[in-house]
Parts: C-alpha cells; structure tokens; sequence
C-alpha cells in the first residue's frame, strides 16, 4: 500500500512477564486492520516490553486504536503508550555510513551506559541498537553493554577504539569494536 | 547478452531444489551468459544463481575479484555447473544481503574453508579447488539457492532495526 495513504503510530507496552502478552496485545491490532511494521520486545528482568511501529490505512484516529487497545492492556495488566507519527518523523535515520558493533563488559558501576554514549554522542556517532545485561553473580555483578552504530563519515573503527580508550582505564572494562559490512551477494 | 530481472522472494521458484544439469548444450551457454549479464547489472553483485533469473537448474556464477572483501584471495570469474562443497570448516558471520530479498540483511554464520568441487560451465571441465574468506562466502550462499535456501533461512539474529536498509519514503 502506498505510504502516503497510511498513517503510522509509536505503541509501547510494558508489564509484568506473562504468557499471552504478545497475543493479546497484537490481536487488538489485528482486530484493527492494523499491521506492525517494525517491532522488538524484550524482556527485562521479568518485564515484558513491547515497542511497535504500527500502520492503518487512512483515515484511522488515535482514539480508535485506544478504544481497542486500552482494555487488552488492562486485562493483562500493561502499561501503553501511544503517539501518532508525522511523516518526517517516519523517516528513518540513512544507514550510509559504516555500521561498527562495540562491546563493553566489565565489573558493574553506575555510569557506563553515559559514559559510552556521552562520548560517542560528541562525535555525532548515532546509535542504532543496544542491549545492556547485569550478568555475573550477585557479588560480582558484572555489566555487558552491546551497541551498534553508524559512523559518520572521515571516523573509523579506529577513532572509535581510541575514542574509548579513556574509559577502558577509568571504569577498567574491556572494550571491543567492530565493523560490521553488509554483503550483497 | 541478455539481463534478466532477479525474482524476489516469495517467488516459488527461490524456495525449490534445482534440477542437475546433465549436458552442457547452447542452452546452458545462454544461461551461462544470462547469469553473467545479471550478476555484473547487479550494483556490487558478487554472484547470481540460475533459479534467481527463473531457472530452476543447478548453475551459478561467482566473482568477488572486484569486491574488496575478495580482491586479495580468489579464483576469478567462476561459471559453475552442479557445484558441490566435499568439505567444509571454520566459520564467520557477515552480515548478508540478497538481491532477491531486498530492503534486508542479516547476519548469516558460514564455513571459512570450503573446497568445492563442480564443472565449468564454459570449458565443461570438472573442477576442484580450495576457497576461503569472502569467495567461500558468497559461494555458499549461490550454493544455498540451487537447494531453494534463502540467507533468511540462515540468519542468527534480526534483533535491530540497521538490519533493514529500508527507508519510509
């Protein structure tokens, strides 16, 4: 279907781990005539969220996807959110540039998600995906933070690793990266 | 000469085994071509197989001389007829892309170290060879249509969103 003749929506849920979340929720959707574009769902420590990009064919109103989905959210006790999208901030970010997986792992310590990102951030370096886990034991906690993201141009893996370089003595975590190049075979 | 579209998936004809080709005839050579003709149309194509153009007969073509993943470690322009791995070890992931699942990639873990064995489609000569790094690669994956298996057959993780390449527009 044309973009133009449909309208999109950011939906998020998040609640308690339950069989059934998935279900419900997207049968709502369904029930709709709305279709997932993109989707992830996660669970994090015995929450299960679910983030959703969602299209109807116009015309289609944020009241009505509501009316549906509010009552499947509280049965099964989530937390929703929805905002409807404009078309630009349906654009997606151009991967044009060189996607680099980094890896951080090491002893838990409050300020390693902002520590990796601040610097990063200062370099214009967007984020694409990440996942941060507590793994480790109870007396040693230790923290895996795994991102991917677009280097802008004239920065390489390189810039990025020495970039870092800081922070793998300050917080004494080891820091791995990696360019990721798409084949097209 | 002769460019021929590459069916997208779900094209039926991408998910069949191919058929083996028994004689190198006129046919064969055309088909030969026509893959050749696809594969160099195809921006940073790296190898086009028979049942991707509607053929549903076990033949490929595979050049990675130009792409830089391969241009130090290759074996040139290879026309290939039932082509057969006889060995396989290591492994890698890249991140693939196929031309006839277009808008995505994934990351697709394969053999580093293959040898292979299958007869040339222009000289009708049997082959075998060693073939490591990228050529293994994309040699697995040409394979991997003859058998009607798509890259998403394959792929470990399509946990973000980068792994799309398409755009809202």
């Amino acid at each position: 279907m044309p973009y133009r003749e449909l309208t999109h929506y950011a939906v998020s849920v998040v609640g308690a781990d339950r069989p059934g979340i998935v279900a419900g929720v997207t049968g709502a959707l369904y029930r709709l005539g709305c279709n997932i574009a993109d989707s992830s769902c996660a669970m994090l420590a015995g929450e299960f969220a679910m983030i959703m990009i969602v299209s109807h064919r116009k015309p289609f109103n944020k009241a009505l996807l509501m009316e549906e989905l509010k009552p499947a959210c509280e049965n099964l006790n989530l937390t929703l959110s929805v905002r409807h999208l404009t078309y630009r901030e349906e654009k997606r970010q151009d991967d044009a540039g060189e996607i680099c997986q980094i890896t951080v792992y090491g002893a838990d310590q409050p300020g390693i998600v902002y520590k990796v990102t601040e610097n990063l951030a200062v370099r214009q370096i967007n984020i694409m995906d990440l996942q941060t886990r507590l793994a480790g034991t109870e007396d040693n906690p230790v923290y895996v933070m795994q991102l991917e993201v677009v280097l802008p141009d004239g920065i390489s893996s390189d810039d990025v690793v020495n970039l870092l370089k800081g922070l793998k003595d300050e917080l004494k975590v080891e820091i791995g990266v990696r360019i990721v190049t798409p084949v097209e075979l | 000469m002769a460019i021929q579209p590459i069916l997208k998936y779900p094209h039926p004809v991408l998910k069949k085994m191919a058929h083996r080709i028994e004689r190198i005839d006129e046919e064969i050579r055309q088909l030969m071509q026509d893959l050749l003709d696809t594969m160099q149309n195809g921006p940073g194509s790296v190898g086009v197989a028979a049942p991707q153009i509607g053929v549903s007969l076990r033949a490929c073509v595979v050049d990675v001389s130009q792409n830089r993943h391969g241009k130090d470690n290759n074996h040139g322009l290879l026309f290939m007829i039932n082509p057969e791995i006889t060995f396989k070890n290591g492994s890698a992931t890249m991140r693939e892309g196929c031309m006839s699942v277009p808008d995505y990639t994934g990351d697709v873990e394969r053999a580093t170290d293959i040898t292979l064995s299958f007869t040339d489609g222009i000289s009708g000569e049997q082959r075998q060879f060693q073939s490591t790094g990228f050529e293994a690669v994309a040699i697995q994956h040409e394979i991997d249509h003859l058998d009607g298996i798509l890259f998403l057959d394959r792929i470990s993780s399509i946990s973000t969103g980068l792994f799309r390449r398409k755009n809202y527009r």
